[in-house]
């Protein structure tokens, strides 16, 4: 009877371990929300190929570096934060892509060259950049409208709360422009003891004023509520508010800090030539444009930027999306673009800092 | 517990001080749970009542929610926001599938243990009987650090395998804390007699002690299933995609932003608790009254 | 049955002839084996799937191999200088060969593990090791400090000190906000980074409110539910096992609901006029979400072994207490309330054992100051992936709870413990 019982049961759980595993098809793992249904109408529904699997996941790389590291990877294609995808690709987490199977831009130029910033590394296949920005909705402030990041850490001239989120990145960074330094010192000082004291003085200013958020939804909900006078927030959340919900926000693009995010393929991927083949195709200009359609993050590739402003309105609405670009050229000479090697050496000690500050 | 006719009036107010006390506390517990079931048939995307709600107008109600969580809602009703899946049914499935097979494996580890704890001269009894109890004790943050850790090393990490182990871990301590108990009961001369009248130790071990700790059992894989079906933490350290459950599904939700759906999901699993609350209660009744034990 | 007649003053005989003692003995061993029979399978999955785990747990938050393993010349090399001197050339040739030597994961790795003595580390090896190919032989020191100048920087070489033993304490110091120097010294980290002396406190403070919350709450319930009419009483219950078997997420999304800015609470006191819609209560994501969530989730274990307890307590001694005068609430105080303090100290065990080791609800509702020591843990498993202080931390817990466990073990037993 028990020997019974156990085989039944052992004969379940192997069976069912093995669905899933059998067909091939593509695991693509990016993040949720809005972000994730502009890349399924981007890059899946023009997919021709083998059936794709969205799968959620937070970030990080722990679960990446467990399933390679124990042979048992389940997931093909990966969307990955900057400094992740140095660190993956150092420890060898992530195959190594022919960087001649990609499509070059109309103009011939190879995708390496097409892209905004440098490519690190030969894991990476181009995504998007999205940034980190102030906004406020019409009307909260009589006269003078705030315009700069220096604005946003002023709370006489522009009262009321401030939204922040609850790690230092992007921060620390907002925080030195608005005290004062150059946009290209900004790495430099922040390298210095002196420098983090400075930013955290800067933060100081703000701090009884700020109210701490974590989820992407949440700066939205604490301006429209009226509960922070101003916020940060990713700058795709407040494009969406705006174009999809008609909201009057106002991004306040001074100062904003631009992150990248690329794809990657994993190593030893179950369908790594699937795998290959979807980010040659998601990383065609066409298709790195058409993302734009559904949400405002900005593609990396300059020829994808290329087609969508001479294809205005993009948007899916039918409005202009260029002025919700995080990487036009009328932002850029205020943007500062995040430096995840910095991130990767001094983040740990930075959000420790941050945490002890944000508790005091 | 009425007042007594003689009670002053201090005593009075003291009663009724404390009954008032004892009603809020009661009120409490339950309010936030009983909150969310209409807010679930809320017409509007809103977690707040809206005045149509309020005033009972039927507009300000309807399941729209529900059919978003059971992945039947028309394309052009979704926003992007709440992008349609089947993501609520899949991690249902999930779940379920997770939780019979760990309750099954717990259940049977649980009642050995039990059974052999309950008997007489047993070494090292205590100990052993608080490391059955200790996976209830240890933070599941532990625990699942250390099965990490662990499970790395021999390939169980996000496979389905791992999980119903771990879970089975979960559970275990809850069977053999509740098949215990009945046995503490168990009147062993029940067993004597049987054997003087002539059975078979085995044929008197199914006829006799089974149906008396079958209450205990079944009240224990009760426990086991509960415990699986709303775990997260060990699924957010060991799971892999494809063990994504109803909890992992409403952890994301919750994380990022509460919507409605994640309510008419709450209402569902409020309605499953009740379920399994009123059944276990039966089964106490049922156990009493095989061993004689009277209500008292 | 019967014993066969024996020789005054022998041993007692079995019907066979076996001495009844040894007879005894082996029937008694024979039951033994059989308990353990039944006992073992579920021990044996147990130890292979619980202890062992745990107890990976102990040596990851000690091991300290990796550096010894990918340099093990440069800290032979360390241990030779007197640690205030520029480095010399032997360690830069020491560094030289064992990075040449070493495996590009593990250096990567190494980078890592290097970086949580001093920030920096990591991008100093990577660079290293990337330019080591432009490097055609001694003398090293000029080479490599071309490669970057901060090897010029005695502060790296002197964080080596901290790295140089395959086992380290090095995790359960910084687990308390303190670290080695290069020496190994203990010393106080930087004042502006100390964060976990405080959250060990918070966590500390957080269970103790939680705990006397609890048992505030629930001691006038139990009382209630002890006293009244069964069948009273059974629906009363109801109300309180209905928490306790629902869902704990769906739990914490009610008291979103419930708490948060624009949620229910704070609409009805805005809308009956008791709070101007200025001054909405955050009662959400932050120390008091924490806490009132808590105590919501844990009151139903103070509850229910209180009201055991009280369950056995005759109704006769009070009114004995009041027929010889005593008032009632003196008669309350001396002679009711002494009896039911062993369902008050396990309830109140059983909530400060459950609530220190909590990580679900404060992540959820904790916001900027109600996250507990198991948010770190699951912060350091799963994000910044320093996984031997997560280890570290995990054991202080391990062994507080584990005490705990002990002393409650000692006061109500184990086997005692009853479901419902």
């Amino acid at each position: 009877m028990r020997n019974y019982v156990l085989t039944t049961l052992l004969s379940t759980v192997v069976a069912v371990g093995m669905i899933g595993t059998a067909q091939a098809e593509v695991n693509v793992v990016t993040w949720g929300g809005a972000y994730a249904v502009s890349q399924q109408k981007a890059y899946g529904d023009t997919w021709k190929g083998e059936k794709i699997n969205w799968i959620n996941y937070n970030g990080g790389l722990g679960e990446i570096r467990t399933q390679v590291e124990s042979g048992a990877v389940t997931w093909d294609v990966v969307d990955v934060l900057p400094d992740q995808v140095r660190t993956g690709c150092d420890e060898g987490l992530f195959e190594s892509l022919d960087r001649d199977m990609f499509a070059p831009a109309p103009d011939g130029t190879p995708m390496d060259k097409d892209t905004m910033n440098k490519v690190p590394n030969d894991c990476v296949a181009p995504n998007i950049f999205w940034s980190y920005l102030a906004f406020y909705e019409e009307g909260t402030f009589k006269g003078e409208q705030p315009s700069t990041i220096a604005d946003f850490f002023d709370v006489k001239k522009f009262p009321g709360k401030r939204g922040i989120h609850t790690w230092p990145n992007a921060l620390i960074e907002m925080a030195l422009l608005a005290d004062g330094v150059p946009i290209d010192k900004v790495y430099e000082v922040m390298s210095t003891d002196k420098g983090i004291d400075r930013a955290f003085a800067k933060l100081d200013q703000i701090k009884e004023h700020a109210v701490f958020w974590s989820a992407g939804s949440k700066p939205i909900e604490l301006v429209k509520s009226g509960e922070t006078s101003m916020s940060l927030a990713y700058n795709g959340r407040v494009g969406a508010a705006v174009l999809n919900e008609g909201e009057k926000l106002v991004p306040i693009w001074d100062g904003q800090v631009v992150e990248e995010q690329w794809w990657v393929v994993m190593k030893g991927a179950p369908n790594v030539e699937a795998a290959k083949k979807f980010l040659v195709h998601a990383t065609a200009p066409q298709q790195q444009a058409a993302q734009a359609k559904w949400i405002s993050y900005g593609p990396m590739r300059k020829s994808a930027l290329d087609l969508i402003k001479a294809n205005e309105p993009w948007h899916h609405k039918g409005v202009n999306i260029m002025p919700h670009m995080p990487t036009r050229e009328e932002v850029l000479p205020r943007s500062i673009f995040a430096d995840p090697a910095w991130w990767a050496d001094y983040g740990g000690e930075i959000s420790e800092r941050y945490t002890a500050w944000m508790s005091q | 517990m009425a007042l007594p006719l003689y009670a002053t009036p201090g005593q009075r107010i003291w009663h009724y001080l404390y009954l008032t006390v004892c009603a809020l506390v009661l009120f409490f517990l339950v309010s936030p749970l009983i909150v969310v079931i209409p807010l679930s048939f809320n017409s509007a995307p809103f977690l707040h009542f809206t005045p149509e709600m309020l005033t009972l107008d039927p507009d300000g109600y309807s399941t729209v929610w529900y059919k978003s969580l059971f992945g039947m809602c028309d394309a052009e009703g979704a926003s992007l926001w709440t992008s349609c899946t089947d993501k609520w049914k899949v991690g249902a499935f999930n779940s379920f599938m997770i939780a019979v097979m760990s309750t099954m494996l717990a259940t049977t580890l649980g009642t050995l243990a039990a059974l052999g704890l309950s008997r007489d001269h047993v070494p090292f009894r205590r100990a052993i009987m608080g490391l059955m109890i200790s996976p209830l004790i240890v933070p599941l943050i532990i625990t699942a650090s250390g099965m990490f850790f662990f499970f790395a090393k021999v390939n169980l990490v996000s496979t389905l395998p791992g999980i119903v182990l771990a879970h089975t871990i979960l559970g275990l301590p809850f069977v053999v804390i509740t098949v215990t108990s009945t046995l503490v009961g168990f009147d062993n001369t029940l067993m004597k007699a049987a054997a003087t009248l002539g059975g078979s130790p085995i044929y008197n071990f199914f006829k006799i002690q089974i149906p008396l700790v079958a209450p205990g059992v079944i009240s224990g894989a009760l426990f086991a299933f509960i415990t699986s079906f709303d775990e997260i933490v060990i699924i957010l350290f060991i799971g892999g995609p494809d063990q994504h459950t109803l909890p992992w599904q409403m952890w994301s939700g919750v994380r990022e932003e509460i919507s409605p759906t994640i309510l008419a999901a709450a209402t569902i699993l409020v309605l499953l608790s009740i379920v399994l609350l009123t059944t276990l209660e039966l089964l106490r009744r049922r156990s009493e009254r095989l061993r004689g034990i009277s209500p008292a | 049955m019967s014993t066969s007649p024996a020789k005054p003053g022998g041993p007692v005989l079995t019907a066979d002839g076996t001495p009844l003692k040894t007879s005894l003995e082996r029937s008694l061993k024979l039951s033994k084996l059989r308990a353990l029979g039944l006992i073992l399978p579920p021990l044996v999955f147990l130890v292979i799937l619980f202890v062992i785990p745990i107890g990976s747990l102990l040596t990851r938050s000690i091991d300290d191999g990796l550096s010894n393993k990918v340099l093990p010349k440069t800290l032979a090399a360390f241990e030779r200088w007197d640690k205030t001197s520029e480095p010399d050339e032997a360690m830069f040739e020491a560094l030289y060969l064992d990075m040449t030597a070493a495996d590009r994961l593990d250096l990567s790795k190494l980078g890592t593990r290097m970086n949580y003595e001093k920030s920096g580390w990591r991008s100093l090896l990577k660079i290293t090791a990337r330019g080591l190919n432009r490097i055609d032989g001694p003398p090293y020191k000029p080479a490599i400090l071309q490669l970057n100048k901060r090897w010029g920087d005695i502060k790296f070489w002197q964080s080596l000190g901290a790295m140089k033993d395959p086992v380290t304490l090095g995790y359960y110091l910084k687990a308390v906000d303190l670290k080695y120097d290069g020496n190994k010294n203990v010393m106080r980290v930087k004042k502006h980074n100390r964060i976990y002396q405080m959250l060990w406190w918070r966590t500390f403070l957080v269970s103790t409110i939680v705990t006397i919350g609890c048992l505030v709450l629930a001691y006038p319930v139990a009382h209630l539910l002890a006293t009244l009419p069964l069948r009273l009483s059974n629906l009363l219950m109801i109300c309180v096992l209905m928490p306790f078997w629902t869902s704990l997420l769906v739990r914490i999304v009610s008291w979103m609901v419930m708490l948060q800015q624009n949620g229910v609470v704070n609409d009805s006191l805005v809308s009956l006029g008791m709070l101007h819609d200025e001054n909405r209560l955050a009662m959400m994501y932050n120390f008091t979400g924490t806490v009132i969530v808590m105590t919501q989730i844990l009151l139903p274990f103070m509850i229910l072994p209180i009201y055991s307890v009280m369950k056995t307590i005759p109704p006769s001694y009070m009114k004995a207490a009041q027929n010889l005068g005593a008032t009632p609430s003196l008669a309350f105080i001396k002679v009711y309330m002494p009896q039911t303090v062993p369902g008050v100290g396990a309830g109140c065990i059983l909530v400060f054992i459950v609530a220190i080791g909590y990580y679900i609800t404060p992540e959820l509702v904790g916001g900027k100051d109600g996250r507990l020591i198991g948010n770190l843990i699951a912060y350091h498993m799963q994000n910044s992936l320093n996984w031997g202080l997560a280890a570290a931390m995990g054991t202080i817990l391990l062994v507080a709870i584990l005490t705990l466990y002990w002393v409650y073990d000692k006061l109500v037993g184990v086997d005692n413990m009853k479901m419902s």
